[in-house]
């Protein structure tokens, strides 16, 4: 069963290249405007002087490492929304392409159950979508690291003082990990139904998942003056029980306007506990689990090839 | 003999069709046998049902299994090629050959790789790139390459050039078949595998018109070509279907004593293509 998932997973990646492809493409832009910045910046040699010797001087630890979890944080952003795009187009795209160019007679005509097939398609958006995205984003943050330590030393600034020393890599890479290893979960009723959808309809799967997205809660409107499933939905959007909140008691120390120490941190603020004791994670969880399994019935007994 | 597929009953219906209606047979292991039927005559249907990729009603049994309930276990000891576009155009071969290695116990991929050496398939294509022909060579190395009870055929050499299809049954009858193994096979070219098979089915609106082996069919059919008042005499053992060939009357007689035949005109067994039509078309009289 598990080495079946590893192939099959496998097959998914090979198959869906765009999974590695586009967080490659927007490590490699980002590398690349920075490198652009670098030159660009190195025609300012003395506003890049003073920001050196500003950096080294004036600013204490905890400012550098504030001002590179900035970056490296920030910087996970655009992985962040091109893995929410390849999730929506991947889950849309994987139950019904094979039925498109008839390939799925092929994958059903060996000994592997309708059930581990959807199940390995479930499992690529939630693991294999974000662990690549994670992957290439240390490999980025790396890169930006080295980039950007040379430049301190071309210009005369202490690269290990400035760079390494400060930057709280490990603090980001497990918080990123968290994150994007839980994102999914919380958006699974989603991802669940983009699968499912993308198992039963016979044409243009993008519209048929997100029409009644749309017309469902108008229609809940018009007829009972509720908006239950509106609610439901808008409520995976703002309602992530994921981050504590900000607390500018413990984020500046109360004499000195300084930041603390110890709320530098990106882990501080992923509240794993709070994830799993939300009633609407567990909730979301089992809608998720209603779509799967609908959609392994759909592929079972649908006998459209 | 012991038997790898047993039918009864066997019914499945769309709607208000009903595609297969009640039909029981028998295949027995080490039998070639091929499904012959008009378009829309339940073939495809009836196979999909063996293949477990379709629920039906009656009592099915695929190597002793319920082929419906226990795919997977079944697929471990069936192969099926359903048509020739059925293989992804993005995967490679070498992919492929990972896959298969990885998800099927019965797979050996030194046989596959040592089958493909003997075609013009590159390890390192992709299916995309090859040629309809070679896209089917490689479905069937991969399918020779495991070690399965039953193979079945849907159309498999449908719209392949002709030199491809004689040397797909060939590789099919040198490479895969070994008096063990087990092959229910469809398709339109019925004189292609006509000196292939043991055994004959032919099937029209979900019934089974004809089951019998090959070695059987001569004791049972004859045509007759005749004439004149020959003809007359002739048609009243109540041919089964009669036709007119250069102003000739071709008649097909199923169980007539051909004592009862002699002198009427020149007997002689019918092909499997004439036999086909004349049960067909006879049934449809």
């Amino acid at each position: 069963m598990i080495s079946h998932q590893f192939a099959l997973i496998r097959r998914e990646i090979w198959e869906h290249r765009s999974l590695f492809i586009t967080p490659a493409v927007v490590g490699l832009v980002m590398v690349l405007t920075l490198l652009t910045a670098f030159i660009f910046a190195s025609g300012y040699q003395e506003i890049v002087d003073i920001g050196i010797v500003g950096a080294q001087s004036l600013a204490g630890d905890t400012e550098r490492r504030a001002a590179l979890l900035a970056v490296l944080a920030g910087n996970t952003a655009p992985f962040m929304i091109a893995g929410a795009i390849l999730t929506v187009f991947y889950s849309l795209d994987s139950l019904y392409a094979e039925r498109k160019n008839k390939s799925i007679l092929f994958w059903r005509s060996l000994p592997i159950t309708d059930a581990e097939t959807v199940i390995s398609k479930l499992l690529t958006t939630v693991l294999a979508i974000p662990l690549i995205a994670f992957v290439v984003i240390m490999v980025t943050h790396l890169l930006i690291l080295a980039m950007t330590s040379m430049f301190v030393s071309i210009e005369g600034g202490s690269s290990m003082f400035l760079i390494w020393k400060s930057a709280p890599l490990f603090d980001v890479w497990a918080g990123m990990l968290i994150i994007m290893i839980l994102l999914p979960v919380w958006f699974s009723p989603f991802i669940g139904w983009f699968l499912f959808v993308s198992g039963w309809t016979k044409r243009s799967p993008l519209l048929m998942a997100f029409l009644p997205l749309m017309l469902v809660p108008t229609l809940e409107y018009w007829v009972l003056r509720t908006h239950l499933i509106w609610d439901a939905i808008q409520g995976r959007f703002d309602q992530l029980p994921l981050f504590k909140g900000i607390d500018i008691e413990t984020l500046f120390d109360d004499s000195e306007f300084i930041a603390n120490a110890d709320a530098v941190s990106l882990l501080a603020y992923v509240d794993v506990g709070k994830f799993f004791a939300s009633p609407h994670m567990w909730a979301g969880l089992v809608v998720c689990g209603l779509f799967i399994t609908a959609a392994i019935y759909v592929r079972r007994y649908r006998d459209d090839s | 003999m012991s038997s790898l597929v047993t039918a009864r009953n066997v019914s499945k219906s769309f709607g208000n069709v009903r595609a297969v209606d009640n039909v029981s047979f028998d295949i027995e292991k080490g039998k070639i046998m091929g499904l012959f039927g008009p378009n829309g005559a339940g073939k495809t249907t009836l196979l999909k049902a063996v293949l477990g990729l379709t629920d039906c009603e009656g009592s099915l049994s695929v190597l002793g299994l319920d082929p419906f309930k226990q795919r997977k276990e079944l697929m471990q000891n069936i192969c099926f090629i359903a048509d020739v576009a059925v293989l992804p155009r993005w995967i490679k071969v070498a992919q492929l050959l990972d896959f298969m290695e990885s998800v099927h116990p019965n797979f050996s991929r030194p046989r596959a790789e040592d089958l493909l050496s003997r075609t013009k398939v590159r390890i390192d294509a992709k299916v995309g790139e090859l040629s309809k022909g070679m896209v089917t060579q490689l479905h069937l190395s991969i399918i020779t390459a495991i070690d399965a009870k039953l193979l079945v055929l849907d159309e498999p050499t449908l719209g392949l050039d002709i030199i491809f299809r004689k040397e797909f049954y060939s590789n099919l009858l040198n490479d895969y078949f070994d008096g063990e193994r087990t092959i229910l096979i469809t398709t339109h070219q019925v004189e292609e595998i006509e000196n292939l098979m043991t055994d004959i089915m032919f099937i029209n609106d979900g019934r089974i018109l004809l089951d019998s082996s090959m070695e059987a069919l001569p004791d049972t059919f004859m045509e007759l070509i005749t004439s004149g008042e020959n003809a007359d005499k002739a048609r009243q053992f109540g041919p089964i279907y009669e036709r007119d060939v250069f102003g000739k009357k071709v008649m097909t007689f199923e169980g007539v004593d051909p004592e009862n035949l002699e002198g009427l005109g020149e007997p002689h067994t019918p092909s499997v293509a004439d036999l086909f039509v004349a049960k067909v078309k006879g049934a449809a009289a």
